[in-house]
């Protein structure tokens, strides 16, 4: 067993002290090993991720567990994994520059796959057999300039078009969908009343959103995690400056000792209400500071964080919210690290028919994000809806009210169907 | 005298190369030497089957589209090696699957074409050039390898980080109008060229430690012209491009690598701006195969050979779809490839090649023997 073994779950360690990590292919443990290292900083969902993993492979007997990992030991032997280029324990940027350099490599990623493809119908099982209804609202910004028949194109056949009855006041839209009530009622969303309800709790319910006009609705201190783009602009413009900084000095080698320092950019308590939850501040970190132009783009960081939500924490209600992003401005592209209101004083203009094109590619690739995952298969409603739109998409399994609806909908119609599917 | 933007490159190239380069050799092809040239532009950063060549793509791509009709068009040329931006741009120059260091730390680790070319041909530094972006492509120009290397590379210019060096200076002094105000930027530009040229990507072969003070004056001129011209750029393609027309018009090398990089803004994870970016980058090569029309010492003697560097990943992919390029699916493997010239004829073919082709089929043009390339010379060129 390697010295850096990570401080995980009694269950856990009593796997890993019986050697059964030891006994994997030296990759495989190596990316087990790095994934929980930082257990503290865990959803619960991943650590129950690992403690089921590794106790499928310790009910399995040896030899089905040596048979079902024998064509990766080959592959890791003919791409010359030694003590010397993988020590055990150990998976950084060096392993994966390793990895993506060899020649081997596409090998090796079938392989892993293949175990994945054996493991996972098993897990999945266990997960299916304790599930419950879920559900996803993605909602647009009104100002996207595209009629309803134009929205959802990439999805529209996987689910039914429904009629919606606008309400009289187009700021009411989203507190009756999601509430039931007009705003000034601040009545709980349905977000809030699964995460006080029994099947919720902490990390349960998850906003993201570019702005506040989700998280703005219902009572102020709930369980509901929320993230805003814009509230972090506080944090986002700090990272910014403190990158920019660590580039300039060049007192960082190499991308391996870059990352060491992206680590230690954490949130402060003023610069976000979950800074005080570990695993939260963390989250916020990574999503910013891993994830492809989170830090520059809104609806990039709304994408990124919902996918690295689903894929973590595996909630059971998600709201999230799109927005219009801005125009980039001459010399953007060159200033990955700069805020663009400060280097440009060219006023900034929204790009509407831009962040149309670009929000019609990420409801597919949130919607593709959820099914991947057995939680959501077959128990999740998913609502597109763009605000003050007299349509909207419901991808749904067939006993999920709206998917007999005939006529217009009120909103706080919906909002009933919502809360009889999760059972609030 | 008047100095236009082509004078730039001219005085900038030539004021260096004479110090070190015998007068015959410069851009003037040696009789004994056939006359085809070889253009290898690439769709550096990486662009999908999906948003190009497919039918759902082609509305993005108007000029290749009608380029095609006068071309021989391969519908599959087959990445197989790492699928990172200097590891691709080194299979294509080489001839092998290159799989040094990905952030440039390493230079490719076998002769790249230009060496081959240069040292066979007995050409001079002018004579093979490449015109990128990404800074690590600094070390594109020759190889490793103890029998070619530098006496035998390239010229690499990297112009897009010339004046990301200027914009970034801007941006740190926090003057009032920022990156809005060209002259900041042009001084800044003059503060490059003084301080620092090396380090941005300018390994034209210099004899001295310093830019000759002519040579730092036009360069400042011609590039400040530009930014400031009606032309004047939000994208680094369009500087890659006005250098590579440069050096075409003033040097007329028989090799030339052109790398387009705008589209890598799909990282940012704006699918619209990626179309914008592709968009761009097939009006610039369009614009490019114009040039070889319209320049005398390119027309009818030149072979264009376009291709994307890589792909991107697949819509289904984990990785989250066409903002990344690592997962190794067919979406970021299988692309396509594109030979414009004279004497190619016009045709397509399903038969799959693949980018260590791209060299080996070079060398033929180029008349050079490339020995140990694992790539295959393209038989549908070379009739």
């Amino acid at each position: 067993m390697p010295g850096n073994t990570p401080k995980v779950s009694p269950t856990l360690q009593a796997l890993i002290d019986k050697g059964l990590v030891d006994s994997l292919p030296r990759s495989f443990a190596a990316f087990c090993f790095d994934q929980m290292k930082d257990w503290d900083l865990l959803f619960p969902a991943e650590r129950s991720y690992f403690e089921r993993l590794f106790g499928l492979l310790d009910r399995t007997s040896p030899e089905v567990v040596a048979r079902l990992f024998q064509p990766l030991r080959e592959i890791e032997s003919r791409m010359g994994m030694t003590e010397k280029t993988w020590p055990r324990g150990i998976f950084t940027l060096e392993q994966v520059d390793f990895l993506n350099r060899n020649r081997y490599y596409p090998e090796w990623r079938a392989a892993v796959s293949k175990i994945f493809a054996q493991l996972d119908p098993v897990l999945d099982a266990e997960i299916t057999r304790t599930g419950h209804a879920r559900l996803v609202i993605v909602i647009s910004p009104s100002q996207l300039p595209a009629d309803p028949d134009r929205m959802w194109t990439r999805l529209e056949a996987l689910g039914k078009r429904v009629s919606i009855e606008p309400p009289k006041r187009p700021e009411d839209f989203l507190p009756l969908l999601l509430t039931g009530e007009e705003q000034s009622r601040r009545a709980p969303t349905i977000a809030h009343s699964f995460a006080a309800g029994k099947k919720g709790g902490a990390y349960s319910s998850w906003i993201v959103e570019v702005a506040d006009g989700l998280s703005r609705l219902g009572p102020e201190g709930s369980a509901v995690v929320k993230y805003s783009y814009d509230a972090l602009a506080p944090y986002r413009k700090r990272l910014m400056k403190d990158v920019q900084s660590v580039v300039d000095a060049q007192e960082t080698p190499g991308p391996r000792q870059f990352s060491a320092r992206l680590k230690q950019m954490k949130i402060l308590a003023s610069e976000g209400e979950f800074a005080a939850d570990p695993i939260l501040a963390e989250f916020a970190r990574a999503i910013l500071l891993s994830g492809n132009g989170t830090l520059l783009i809104n609806n990039t960081f709304v994408e990124w964080a919902t996918v690295q939500a689903v894929r973590r924490a595996r909630p059971s209600v998600t709201l999230v919210g799109f927005g219009i992003r801005n125009k980039v401005k001459p010399f953007s592209s060159l200033l990955i690290y700069a805020d663009q209101d400060a280097t440009n004083p060219i006023p900034s203009q929204m790009d509407t028919l831009g962040s149309y094109v670009d929000l019609e590619v990420f409801y597919q690739y949130v919607f593709q994000e959820f099914e991947k995952y057995a939680e959501y298969r077959k128990n999740t409603a998913y609502l597109f809806v763009g605000d003050g739109m007299e349509e909207m998409l419901a991808i749904a399994p067939p006993d999920f009210p709206l998917m007999q609806a005939a006529d217009a909908q009120k909103l706080p119609q919906v909002f009933g169907h919502l809360k009889e599917w999760l059972g609030v | 005298m008047h100095l236009t933007k082509r004078r730039f490159v001219q005085l900038a190239g030539l004021s260096i190369a004479n110090r070190i380069v015998p007068g015959p050799l410069l851009g003037q092809p040696s009789a004994k030497r056939p006359a085809n040239k070889v253009i290898i532009v690439t769709f550096g950063g990486g662009v999908r089957y999906s948003e190009t060549f497919a039918p759902e793509g082609l509305r993005n791509i108007p000029r290749l589209v009608e380029l095609r009709k006068q071309g021989y068009f391969f519908k599959s040329c087959i990445n197989s090696g790492v699928l990172s931006h200097f590891n691709s741009t080194a299979s294509i120059l080489t001839g092998n699957w290159q799989r040094v260091d990905d952030f440039g730390f390493q230079p490719p680790a076998g002769p790249t074409l230009f060496e081959f070319y240069r040292k066979q041909s007995g050409a001079g530094p002018m004579d093979a050039w490449a015109v990128a972006t990404n800074k690590s492509f600094a070390q594109m120009g020759w190889s490793s390898d103890r029998d070619f290397g530098s006496p035998f590379g390239a010229n690499v210019v990297l112009p897009k980080q010339l004046l990301l060096e200027a914009v970034q200076d801007v941006v740190k002094k926090g003057t009032e109008a920022g990156v809005a105000n060209r002259d900041d930027i042009l001084r800044r530009l003059e503060g490059v060229l003084s301080e620092g040229y090396e380090g941005v990507g300018w390994t034209i072969f210099q004899a001295g430690k310093k830019l000759d003070r002519q040579v730092r004056e036009t360069l400042v001129r011609g590039l400040v012209e530009y930014i400031n011209g009606p032309e004047a750029p939000t994208s680094g393609d369009e500087l890659t491009f006005f250098i590579a027309r440069e050096i075409m018009r003033e040097f007329a090398p028989r090799l030339i690598l052109v790398n387009f990089w705008d589209m890598d803004v799909a990282h940012w994870g704006s699918y619209s701006l990626y179309l914008n970016a592709i968009t761009r980058t097939d009006r610039l090569t369009g614009m490019l195969w114009e040039e070889v029309q319209a320049n005398a010492n390119y027309k009818d003697k030149t072979t264009l050979l376009v291709l994307p560097e890589l792909g991107r990943d697949g819509d289904q992919n984990t990785a989250n779809g066409f903002l990344n390029h690592r997962s190794g699916d067919p979406s970021c493997r299988n692309t396509w490839l594109l030979a414009m010239g004279a004497e190619v004829p016009r045709g397509e073919t399903e038969r799959p090649v693949h980018h260590v082709d791209v060299a080996a089929t070079a060398a033929e043009l180029l008349g050079v023997k490339a020995a140990g390339m694992a790539g295959a010379p393209m038989r549908e060129l070379l009739l």
